[in-house]
This record gives structure tokens, sequence and C-alpha cells, in this order.
């Protein structure tokens, strides 16, 4: 046993001279592949491209609800209101926070004001579009894993924070010598300042907009906030999509082509606009959608499916020759005719009501919809002219404001709260068929299954006819 | 390259000193064979002079006189039929008397275990089977993998389809990690050195790449060694943790150079289809519509051609489509060597175009491996290794999902207009894939260079110590291509892509292993014996893969990265280190009791600095008690082991720290976006464990002619890492962190025997059986619920496999017919009870349950096997039989035959049937429904409507094809895994020729022989050998029968 004792010693020394000779061997686990920190330029890029896609991917459910769509296929799950989980958008508003939060200290740091101001404005918008459609969720301990299990907040102390972001906001972007001056990387303004402040207003207006149900609701403080908005459809909020990366209503006209089916025309947007309700043709409907083979416009019901129709040529559907499913069209994420609508509203709300104002303003917005996707001034003025539009300063209703509304905000999720704060009260619209709610109304979504799986003892019982705090 | 010159010049050196020995005067040589265990004379047997044709054979006494023999000859070899050959020194006898070993597993034979050392099998406390190089590939499988299908108990082999150079999977004892994509394949380890036997899959689709093990050429394989438990692979540490597959390489041994060449030829064919309908064409709704997009939902094809197109017909597309495949394997071998130096050579290569068109792997590899001793303890072994393999992939998934669509009332083989663009099946063939033309046009090619090489230091300065050295690299290189191509500007063509796209992967992995091993032995008293093994080993692995992705063609049929208009890139860097040490101590009392005490640490790069270091011990006992108990005569051999141990695991890569990464879809417009990763790494990981309690048993009857060999197990792997998916709102979407819990346990038997013995006959049988049964213990505290994988299913009837709590692994979960329950289904209740009565609705048809109930389970119940080995004279039958039984899959193959209406299953289209079950309210069903399109054709009338009822897209693509249930199926299979007949020419015959061995042989392989499943082979599952989520048909490429022929010369 002895030899073996030396022999062992030996191995022995040689193994720890080995290992201690080695610990730098080791060291190799830093990940080669993605950085540990990320410059702040390249999260502005992101979180501004982000953005945009949310308000595709919030549109690509809300725009069936509120039936700008019909699926294709008979009582397809969203098409009729089922309890659909819809974690990717959840997962993706989430995503964009993250990277906001992460944003916002990474700015403070280095002083850079520019940026600390866009992020907390991009939060406030992603945040209320994730309040508008779940309502309470995580907040306060959400984004930096402090715990695998957050809360969820209130969602009315939700809106508070919403407007505290926007207020931030604005103080952020009215410092000077921010370190980093925005530029190109800012996908939405390319470093326009003053379009971002005026951004932050426009948001201010359309939340506070949304108490118009509520005892609190002030339209004096809506206008006040949108005095300093959008002065033209140049200020939009929009994001350009790119030949290498298309427009994601783009993908869905092209994959439609392909006989994946989607983006098909509901039967509401087309008679709303083909004349069929209002005996007027609205001349933006050519460049909403195509026409069928025999070159009409003819949509389908919601929840009823195509029938025995083929997979092309019978319905009109998002094409990429149209405006906003063109291969580079932009997302819009908050437009000039959008605030004009709620100035509109507003204004007609106010007490005593403004209606010069408010006329005005619903003109203006038509006007400024036309404008933006491309009218010809004939039609334009054919449409604004015709009796149905033009109604008068003194016949203006809250209707014909949300009818207009609808049109100008084709594919918006914003829509779905205009929807919902109308009661679904816009003429003919009807619930699906085969409406899994007995033809009630969705008020909002149900908690994706990440949530329910996974944050379980935290989600809020609802269900999908409860309403939000602002829909009462 | 500088290894493999010197091994150039080595061999050199030997063939020349062999070849150079000068002829001399002739001799005679005379002895007697006898047989091992009788010492009975053996009639018979071939004797010859090794590398001549001087031969004889021996007499009714076993007793030979051959003449003629040289005075340089060097050796005698003596070979016959159901015994192990013999190669026996001549030196200056002129009377050589030798036994002949059965070539059933003798009772002290040898196993190679870790670090390619011999072990007797009566050491072992621990299960392990062997099979040798012949053995491996009676089935002529072109990759190693497959070889091993039904020769291992407890060992599951999963093909992923008939295609040339497909990956195949391998699991030993279940899967024992809860991460979908966590390695469960065991460690391959050649010559003393682990290779990686990794699956890289093809963006997108999975094409079905090769695992690297097949590039390892069969041919050149001795014995294949598979260590299952964790006992056996404790010295290989945490990269054996599933298991260990030992390979043997052939070597050359002393005597004269032997030269064999192989040539084998073989045709596969598509083993199984489902049933077609024939009956039905293009059309909707019985419409007859040529320019339908609806291949088979139209009028009846006979009506047509009588009333409207005479030239209307049914073509069977499906195996128009499909070709004979053709696989061409030859190789040569040289060996030899002297007392001092050996050395084996073999140039191999293997062409083998698929069943599908256009599909094709090849493999060409050179092995070089020489053995010098230039001392009589001191030997030194090296081999190079080079293989290069490759070919273009077909998408299977694609080609078959176009078949589903192409209607079979067009000609599918007419696939390419003048122009050269794609002709459709609809629309003025304008529109419709066609599979040919997209598996022609649409390629995936990938050429891997790989070169394996080690040397091995073998020094035993006194007896009682020795040292081993190994040092082997592994390096490869894998280049692949993709193109799909863009239009070719021609007006109103049929593209398979409206842009076109390149995509290039550049692939380059090198792995090192330097393992060091010290022996010891001393013998304490008389009758206790030790043996102590301390090693250390080292690995270190590189791996680089860059793919770039060019989109948009700018110039019609111009393929390359610089004629597209959106390029994007990317880069996988990952590295990975281990070093590990180990002690291994043997105690062997009176040569019957062996007790094996091990232990071992690692290190690995991928845990935190804190946790990197890890210890796991085991322990295992052999004892052979036949040798101390009196047993009955007939009982020849009795051992019972036991083994208890552990063996740690690390993490993957780079899972201690947090980044951001860039998105897809960046850059855009010169700028590049980063957003933080989704995957929140964890800096406190700490190993995973497996402890595995083994029990076993040996018994061997009737002189060693019946061998029974049985074990139980039970493996508990606990503090699993893997992601684990989080509430989106905390920022990440998956955690990496150590959790949960999967048991597996089992068992596992062989029988061997030889019910025949005689002079001209022998009958030898082989059985395995194994059972594995699991259960998902723990999860992960909040978690419920893991997702291993999904599959889709039109109208909602995607399956997916989920893992739960208390459940076994692999259930599948999907859409079911709802069922009755008088007082209400419980509301835990997850799995399907298929024995209650279906509820039937309100329209008459079975009502769809939209919640995701359990529907099957992927794992089989048991797998067994039976090989029968006959041997007459000069002819050789052995046939492999081969059961998988109880595992269900979910068969995206019928979901789409459901709703296109492709199938004989759906010929009742016409008929009115009462569903069997039961209305909401418990009462029979009783009203009658028609399952076809559109309105009823008697002009029944719908109460709801007062009009003749509807029923729109019909009862197929309304309710059936939305029911997942419908599409779990059993795919237990019995089947004939391989069945060869050999015949040796008569030596006397092969002698006159100048040879030395001639056998012919045929083939063939994986003939269904019964399965319950109606589809293509039962065998094949998607996805690749990589996913742990096996038990998906998806419109996979479909297994395949092969014939062989071939033809084995030795000179």
């Amino acid at each position: 046993m002895k030899i073996f004792s030396k022999q062992i010693l030996i191995f022995c020394i040689t193994t720890v001279f080995v290992l201690t000779g080695c610990e730098g061997f080791l060291d190799i686990n830093d990940d080669p592949n993605n950085p540990t920190e990320a410059p702040p330029q390249g999260l502005m890029t992101n979180v501004t491209y982000e953005t945009a896609q949310n308000m595709y991917r919030m549109g690509s459910i809300t725009s069936y609800y509120v039936q700008y769509l019909a699926s294709p296929n008979q009582a397809s799950a969203t098409d009729v209101h089922e309890a659909v989980s819809y974690g990717d958008q959840w997962y993706q508003l989430y995503d964009v926070m993250t990277d906001l939060s992460d944003l916002e200290i990474l700015a403070e740091e280095e002083g850079a004001t520019q940026y600390v101001g866009i992020a907390k404005i991009l939060k406030a918008l992603n945040l209320a579009t994730l309040v508008d459609a779940w309502g309470d969720a995580p907040y306060s301990q959400a984004f930096f894993a402090e715990t695998l299990n957050p809360a969820y907040d209130d969602q009315e102390n939700l809106y508070d924070e919403v407007f505290t972001l926007l207020e931030d906001g604005l103080i952020q972007l009215q410092q000077s010598n921010s370190t980093i001056v925005a530029g190109n990387e800012d996908f939405i303004y390319g470093g326009d300042i003053t379009k971002w402040q005026q951004l932050a207003y426009m948001l201010q207006a359309r939340y506070l907009n949304h108490y118009s149900e509520q005892t609190s609701y002030d339209p004096e403080a809506v206008l006040a906030a949108l005095d300093n908005g959008f002065q033209s459809n140049a200020d939009d909020a929009q994001v350009t999509y790119f030949e290498e990366q298309v427009n994601p209503w783009a993908s869905v006209a092209i994959a439609n082509a392909g006989l994946i089916l989607g983006g098909w025309m509901s039967e509401q947007i087309v008679d709303h606009m083909n004349g069929t309700t209002y005996g007027v043709i609205d001349p933006r409907i050519e460049m909403f959608m195509s026409t069928n083979v025999d070159g009409d416009y003819v949509g389908v019901t919601n929840g009823a499916g195509r029938g025995n129709a083929p997979e092309q040529g019978a319905f009109s559907v998002l094409t990429t020759d149209d405006f906003y499913s063109a291969r580079t069209a932009p997302i819009i994420i908050a437009s000039y005719a959008e605030q004009k609508f709620i100035e509109a509203e507003a204004a007609l709300m106010a007490t005593p009501s403004q209606t010069t104002r408010a006329y005005q303003a619903y003109m203006d917005g038509i006007e400024a919809h036309m404008d933006k996707v491309g009218v010809a001034e004939v039609d334009k003025q054919l449409y604004m002219n015709d009796p149905v539009v033009d109604v008068g300063e003194l016949n203006l209703t809250i209707d014909h404001i949300m009818k207009e509304k609808y049109v100008a905000m084709f594919l918006h999720p914003e829509s779905w709260v205009d929807a919902r704060r109308h009661d679904y009260a816009y003429d003919d619209m009807d619930p699906p068929a085969n409406s899994s709610l007995g033809g009630d109304w969705i008020r909002r979504l149900i908690y994706p299954e990440s949530e329910t799986q996974r944050n379980g003892e935290n989600v809020p019982e609802i269900s999908r006819t409860d309403n939000l705090f602002w829909d009462q | 390259m500088q290894r493999l010159l010197l091994f150039v010049c080595v061999l050199g050196t030997f063939l020349f000193t062999i070849l150079g020995s000068a002829q001399a005067q002739q001799r005679t040589i005379t002895g007697t064979v006898t047989e091992a265990e009788t010492n009975e004379p053996l009639p018979g047997v071939n004797v010859f002079v090794n590398d001549t044709n001087i031969g004889t054979s021996t007499n009714e006494n076993g007793e030979y006189s051959l003449s003629g023999v040289p005075a340089d000859a060097d050796s005698l070899v003596f070979s016959f039929v159901g015994f192990q050959r013999l190669s026996v020194f001549i030196g200056n006898r002129s009377e050589i008397n030798v036994t002949l070993q059965p070539t059933i597993q003798a009772l002290n034979d040898v196993v190679v275990t870790s670090f390619g050392i011999e072990q007797e099998r009566k050491e072992l406390g621990y299960s392990t089977q062997q099979i040798d190089g012949e053995n491996l590939t009676i089935g002529n499988q072109s990759n190693l993998v497959n070889s091993l299908s039904g020769k291992v108990s407890g060992v599951e082999i999963t093909n992923t389809g008939g295609a040339p150079g497909r990956s195949s999977r391998i699991v030993i004892r279940g899967v024992n990690s809860l991460d979908p994509g966590a390695d469960n394949q065991p460690l391959f380890v050649v010559d003393g050195v682990p290779i990686d036997n990794s699956t890289i899959e093809s963006s997108g689709t999975p094409r079905g790449m090769s695992n690297r093990a097949a590039d390892l050429n069969p041919n050149d394989i001795a014995s294949v060694n598979v260590l299952k438990g964790s006992a056996a692979t404790a010295l290989y540490g945490v990269r054996a943790a599933n298991g260990a597959v030992i390979i043997t390489t052939k070597r050359g041994e002393a005597g004269a150079t032997e030269i064999d060449l192989s040539s084998t030829v073989g045709f596969d064919r598509i083993n199984a289809y489902p049933e077609f309908q024939e009956v039905y064409g293009q059309g909707f709704s019985f419409q007859h519509d040529p320019e339908s997009f609806w291949p088979n939902w139209g009028a009846k094809i006979e009506e047509v051609r009588e009333n409207i197109n005479p030239d209307w017909q049914y073509y069977d597309i499906w195996r128009d489509a499909a070709q004979t495949g053709v696989q061409v394997d030859n190789s040569i071998n040289v060996s030899g060597g002297n007392e001092n130096a050996t050395y084996y050579a073999s140039v191999s290569n293997l062409q083998h175009e698929g069943v599908l068109p256009y599909g094709n792997w090849d493999r060409t590899s050179v092995r070089l491996s020489g053995d010098i001793s230039p001392r009589e303890n001191l030997t030194v072994q090296a081999s190079a290794y080079y293989i290069n393999s490759g070919g273009n992939r077909v998408l299977g998934d694609r080609f078959m999902e176009s078949m589903m669509y192409w209607a079979p009332t067009k000609d599918v083989t007419n696939f390419e207009k003048e122009d050269g663009t794609m002709r459709g099946y609809y629309n003025n063939e304008g529109s419709g894939g066609n599979p040919i033309y997209q598996a022609k046009h649409w390629t995936y090619e990938d050429d891997v260079n790989r070169i394996l090489g080690n040397v091995t230091v073998n020094y035993s300065p006194t007896e009682w110590f020795n040292v081993l050295y190994t040092l082997g690299s592994d390096y490869y290189s894998d280049q692949r291509t993709e193109i799909i191509p863009g239009p070719r500007g021609v007006e109103n063509e049929n593209v398979v892509s409206s842009t076109g796209a390149i995509e290039e992967t550049r692939i380059n992995s090198r792995d090192l292993n330097s393992t060091l091993n010290l022996t010891f032995r001393k013998d304490v008293t008389e009758k206790v014996s030790t043996r102590l093994r301390v090693g250390n080993d080292i690995f270190d692995r590189s791996f680089n893969n860059v793919v770039s992705t060019g989109n948009d063609f700018v110039t019609p049929l111009f393929y390359h990265l610089s004629n597209v208009r959106d390029i994007s890139l990317s880069q996988t860097i990952r590295q990975r280190r281990l070093i590990g040490a180990y002690g291994d101590l043997m105690i062997n009392y009176d040569n019957f009791l062996y007790l094996n005490l091990t232990g071992r640490n690692d290190w690995s790069s991928t845990l935190p600095e804190d946790n990197r270091s890890f210890f796991y011990p085991s322990a295992n006992i052999g004892f052979t008690f036949s040798d101390i108990i009196d047993l009955p005569d007939h009982v020849t051999y009795g051992k019972l082991r036991a083994s208890y141990s552990m063996v740690g695991k690390d993490a993957p890569v780079y899972a201690t720290s947090n980044t951001y990464n860039t998105p897809s879809q960046f850059p855009l417009a010169g700028q590049v976006g980063f957003s933080r990763s989704n995957v929140r790494g964890s800096a406190d990981l700490k190993p995973e464990q497996t402890t595995t309690l083994e029990l076993g048993t040996d018994l061997r009857f009737l002189d060693n002619r019946l061998r029974f060999d049985f074990t139980w197990y039970k493996s508990n792997s606990r503090d699993q890492i893997f992601d684990v998916p989080i509430s989106n709102a905390t920022g990440y979407t998956r955690i990496i962190t150590n959790a949960g819990e999967i048991e597996n346990k089992g068992i596992e038997l062989q029988i061997e025997g030889r019910p025949v013995q005689s002079q001209d006959f022998v009958w030898d049988v082989a059985v395995n059986y194994s059972r594995n049964r699991s259960e998902v213990i723990e999860i992960a505290e909040g978690i419920n619920q893991i997702l291993l994988g999904s599959s889709f299913g039109y109208a909602g009837s995607s399956a997916s496999i989920q893992l739960t709590e208390g459940d076994p692994f692999g259930n599948i979960y999907g859409r079911s017919y709802e069922r009755y329950y008088a007082s209400g289904e419980p509301e835990d209740n997850i799995y399907l009870d298929k024995d209650r009565p279906i509820v039937i609705g309100d329209d008459g048809f079975p009502v769809i349950n939209n919640d995701q109930k359990v529907l099957g389970n992927t794992q089989p119940d048991w797998i067994g096997s039976i090989r029968n080995d006959f041997s007459y004279k000069n002819f050789n039958l052995t046939f492999l039989i081969n059961a998988k039984w109880g595992q269900d899959v979910y068969s995206q193959y019928d979901n789409f035959f459901t709703a296109f209406g492709i199938t004989k299953n759906t010929l009742d289209r016409e008929d009115y049937r009462v569903f069997e079950g039961v209305t909401a309210d418990g009462q029979p069903n009783t009203q009658e429904v028609w399952l076809g399109q559109g309105l009823d054709p008697e002009g029944r009338i719908d109460p709801n409507t007062g009009l003749v009822r509807d029923y729109g897209a019909g009862y197929h693509r309304n309710v059936k094809r939305g029911a997942t249930e419908e599409f779990v199926l059993d795919a237990s299979y019995i089947k004939l895994r391989n069945i060869r007949l050999a015949y040796s020419l008569p030596q006397d015959l092969v002698t006159d020729l100048g040879l030395r061995r001639v056998t012919l042989s045929t083939t063939a392989t994986n003939i269904i022989l019964y399965t319950p499943f109606s589809g293509f082979d039962p065998e094949s599952r998607a996805g690749g050998a990589s996913t742990n989520a096996q038990g998906f048909t998806a419109l996979d490429y479909p297994g395949v029968a092969s014939f062989f022929f071939s033809v084995n010369l030795s000179l």
C-alpha cells in the first residue's frame, strides 16, 4: 500500500496543479453572442418599432370586435368573442415596457433627459393599451423579476400612473443638455422633441377622454391638453415600414394571397362605407380594401364565415395595394385626425356645449383623414358636402362623431375603446353570428394562460362581459 | 494533417515489411481441433495458412494435416460455423492443437467499459449489453444508431423516416429531463474518446439532418457496448448521465495481411401506404371542377369520365411521386501486422438516393489506425478517421403537404412546364405547388468534413501499475446551402416563393478530450485482490455557427448572396469545458465477489464559480453465487448484482447571466435594436443529480446454452436545470432554475440460447424485452404544466405534449368529443374517458369539447425483439423481429386526410348516419344526419329554418377534423427488422480462386408485420433526434423497407 500512496500523492499533486493552473480555463461562461449591456440607442430603436407593432398586434384582435374584419371561417374564436388567451399580445406589451424600464434607468444614469422623457411617454402609451384591454395588471412589482408572482395593480391606479408618466415625460423633454440627442434611432419622430411633446399632450387628451362615461369626466381638461397636441397630419405618431420588414398588415395580405386566410372585411365596415348603411359611398373604401371578382365590396358577416365561398375572390380583403396594408405603409400610433374627433367629442360634451368647435373639429377630422389616405380633392368635397356627413352644427351628435371616427381609426385598437364607450351603438352593428356570449358584447379580454398558469394566485377573476372602470 | 502524414509513413513501412518477406521452403503441420467446452473433437473445421489459399479441413476425429505450408508462413487460421475464428502463430511448431470457442457469449466474456478498458463481465455490478460488429451490420443500416434497433434491451431507437442520412434518436431507460430541448441521448465514445452525436436541424421546418454518429462507417466497428445505468457511466461524468454507447473499432491483428472487400447494393421502397379513396375527384360539394383548389371533394371521377370528360381519371399520385431508393455501399479494409505492430486501414463509400425524388446522402470515410509496441510493456495506438458526408435533404414535410393538396385527377409527375416553371393543378395549371418540382428546386445541401483523431499510450512499468493516456479530437465543419427559388421572370408563373431566398450556414465544431488513467493492482491476501484506478479527464468544446440569409433575388435563377435585396446574419458561439477527476476501487474476493466503489468530481465551465465543482459516488457489487453454492447440474453459472449510483449534470452554456439581444428584424434603416433577453439566467445554479438503483441477475444453464439476464432499475433525476416559464410581467418569459424531478423505473430481460447444435446445424435465439414507466414527480413551484411540443391540426385540433405533476412523461393533449356525465364532469378530470357515451348535439353531430384532455401517451408500454440465427453448413439465416407496443402518436397525416377527403375512410360522405351517443339530457341519440357537403340530397327539411338542410362543408370538415381525438392513434408495431440469408462459398472452391473467404448475402429490412396504425410507417417520428417532444408524425418523410444484396470477399 505504500507505493499506492506515493502514486496517489503524485497524481493528486498533478491534478491540483492542473486545476489551479486552470482556474481561468473554466471562466468562459460569459455569453459571447449577446452583450450584458445594451446601448440606449439600440433600446430606443426597438421600443419605438415594437410600440408600433403592438398597435398592430392589439388591432389584430380588436378589429374583429369592432367588425372591421371578419373571419372567413364560421364561428372563429376571436370573431365570436370566445375566451381566447391572447398571450402574445400580453407578452409583447410587457416586453416593450420591460425594455422601456431598462431604457429609463440607463438614460437617467447617463443624464439623457430626452431619452427618459420618450421612454416615459411610450411606457404610458403601452400601459394604457394594456389596461384598456385587460383592466387590472401587474405593474408596481413588474419588469425586474423581484418576485416571480407579481401582484396586480388596480386599473384606475394604473391610469393615474399613465398620466404621471406623461407629465414626467413632458418635464424631462423640457430639460436642456440631454447627454444623448435623439435622432434616427427613434423610428417614430426621428428625434423631433417638439413632436414628442405634442404626442404627450395628445395622449393626455385621449386618455382623459376615456372618462367620458364617468362623473369625473372633464372635457375642458381634454381640450386644454389637445391645444398643445398635434397641429396637422405631419405630427402623426407612426412608424413607416421597410422593404426588408414589411408592414404587419401587409404580411396578413400577402399570407391571404397565399391562402393562409386573414384580413377579410366585415360586412359592417363594408356596409358602413359602400353606401348600404348611410346611402353615401365613402371614397376611402377603395384605399381600405379590395373588391371581389365582380368588382363589388362584399364583407363577411362576423361569426358566419364564408360558407361555401372559395378562399379567394368572393369577398373584400386587405391587399398590398391598400393604404393600411401596403408593404411600406405606416402603422399609426396616434393621429391628428383622431385628435380632432377627440376634440369634437369633448367640445360637444363640454358644459356648455361648444358646438361650433365640435363641428369644426368633426369636419377637420374627416378632412385630415381623407388627406392622410390620399382621397382626391373632388371626391373629398363630394363626401364632405353630402348631407349625411355635413349634418350642420346644430344637428351634430356623438353618433355622427363616432361614426366618422370609426372610419378614421380603421384597424386601430383605440377603436375598441370607442366602441365600448359608445356601447357598440353603431348603425346596423349586431353581435356576431354564433356569438359565444349569447349576443352580449365583449368588454374585456380574459387573462392569458401564461398568467393563469404561472401567476394564478394573483390573477383576478373576471368575465368577458365585465366592464372596465371607464366603461360604465 | 501531420498526424495523418505520419500514419501514412508508418503504414507504408509496415506494408513494405510484410510484403517484402521472402519465400522459402515448405513444411507440413498437423494437429487436432477440439471443442472448448466439451473437449470433443470437431470435424469439418477449415484450416488454412493465413494470407494464402493453402488450406484443408479436419476429419471426423478433428484431425488435420496441412502440407505445403511455406516456411515463412506465420499463422494458421481455424474457422468453423458457430465458433469463434482463431488465428494461431506457427513459430517453429509442426504440430498445432487448438480448441475452438462457440460464438455464443462465453462465461468469462469480456466487455469494453469506460475509456476503452476491457473488463470481465463477471466483475460488473451493473447491466451492459454488447453487440459485435457482425451482428451490428446485419441490417445494412448506414446509420449506426439504427443498427442498434431491437438489439439491446432498455434502449429505444426512434427513426425520423426513411430519408437518406436522416437522424435517429436513441434513449436509454426513458427520458430523464423536463426540458424539451435537453439532451437525453447517451454519450458516444469511440476507442475511449467521446465524440459528438448532436443533430443540428435545418432552420424552419426540420429536414431531418444527420445525427453525427451517422458519420461512422458501421463496417469499421468491432463492437458496441451499451452502458445503461449511471453506475456504468459514473466514470465518464456529466456527459454520460444518459448512458454511454461504447464503440470499439476494428484493429489489425498480428499475422499476415488480411484484405476484406465488401460491396452492397440496396433498394428502398415506402413500406406502408394509407388506403386512398379513388372515387371522388377535384371540386367541392360534389361539384366537378377541374380548376378547383379542392382536390377530393368533387364529383365521382367515373361519372365525370362518362358524362363530361372522357380523359378524367384517377392517378395513384402517392406512389407515382415516390421512386425506388437506391443505395450502393463499397468498402475495403486492409489489416495485419506482427507482434510489435499492427495496423488497420479502410476506405468506404456510400451513395444513397431516397424514395422521395432529388434527395440523397453520401458518405466517404477513410480510416487509418495502428498499434505499436516498441517495448513489451508499452503500446502506442493512434488512429485518424476522415469522413465526408452530406447530400440534398428533401423537405419531406413540405413534399407530403403538397401531396395533400394535389388533385389525384392530375398527373403529379408532369411537374415542369417547357419554360421551366412549375405546373400547378388548378387555375389552368397556374396554382398549386407540385411536390416534385419543389423537391427539385428548393434544395438544402449539407457538406460535412470531419476528422476524428486519437492517440493512446498504454504503459505498464510493473505488473501492478499501468498508465493509460488518450488524447482525442473531433473536428468537423458543416457547410449548408438552402436555395428557395424565386420567380423565373415568366408571366403568370406558378412560383415556389414570390421572392426566393438563399441561406448559407457555416458550422465549425471542435471537441478535445484528454484522459489520463492510472491503474494499480495489488493482491492483499491470497483471496483478496484490489484494483484502484484514478484518473483525470479534460473536455473542451468550441462551436461556431454563422448563418447568412438573403431574401428576394434581383436577377432570376442567379442564386448567390450578392443577388438579394435583403440580407441578415446571425452567429452562435458556444464554448464548454469540463475537468473531471475520479477514483475507482475494485475489491475482488476469491473471484466470486466483486465490490466496486467509485467517486468522481467534475468542474464545469457552465455552472457558477461557487457551484462548478461537484462530487458524486457510486457502489456496485457482483456476486457469482454459482462459484460457492452447489447448484443443480444444469445450472452453469449464476450471478447477482446490485448498484447504487449518483451522477451529476451541468447546465447549458451561458445560463448564469442576463443579456440583451438583437431581435432578428434588425438592422432596419441602418439601426440595430436591442431588447432584454427573455430568459433570466440564474447566478446560483447547482448541478442536476440523477440517482439510480439497479438490481439484476445473470443465470446460465445447460453448459451455457441458455443464458438469462434480468435487470430492475429505478432512477430519479432531481434539481433539473431547465427553463421555467414565468409571468411575462416579470420582464422575462422564462427563468433558468433548478427544480423538478422525474422518475423512470423498469425492467430489462435478455434470454439467449442455442436450442440446436449439431455438426452441420446451429440455431441461436436471442430475446430482448424491456419496459419503462415514468412519472413527473415535481415540476416547479407555481408551474402546473410544461409544454414539450405541439403539432398543428385543422380547426383547433392541434395536439400538444405536456408534462404535468403526477403523470407519466409524454401525455398527448387535444380536443375530444364531449363525453356524457350525468351529474357533470369533475372539473379536474384531465383524462378522456373513452368508455363514456359521446354527447351528440342538437344538430345531430358529436359535440367537440374544447378543453384539452389527455388522449394518449407517446411512450411505449414495452419494447421487445427476438432474433433467430440458423447456420447450416455454409448457409446462415438470421432474422430479427422487433415490436414496440402501446405508444400513441398524433397523426397530422390523418388530420389532413380527413380535411381533404383523401383516404378511404372519407368514402362515407354520401351516407346517412345516426351517431352513437346521447343527447345533452342523456337520452340515446336518434337524429339521422347526412355526412356530405351542401344540401341534403333527399331534401330533408331543417326544422330550424324550414328549408332543406344545408350541411355546409360537411361532417369531415365541420366536425371530424376538429377532434384531435380522431387522430391520436395507436402506433404499435411488429416489424421484421431484418432478415438475412448468407452463403459462404465452400473453402475448397474459395481456395482454388485464390481467396480466403467469399460470402454472398441478401437482406431485407424494416418490413411491417403487424400494426393497428393505418398510415405510413408507424415508427417514423417528426422533429429530429434532438427534441424530447417525440410523438408527432407531422407530414414527415415516410418509412421505407430495404432490400440488399451483398458480396464480401477476403483475400
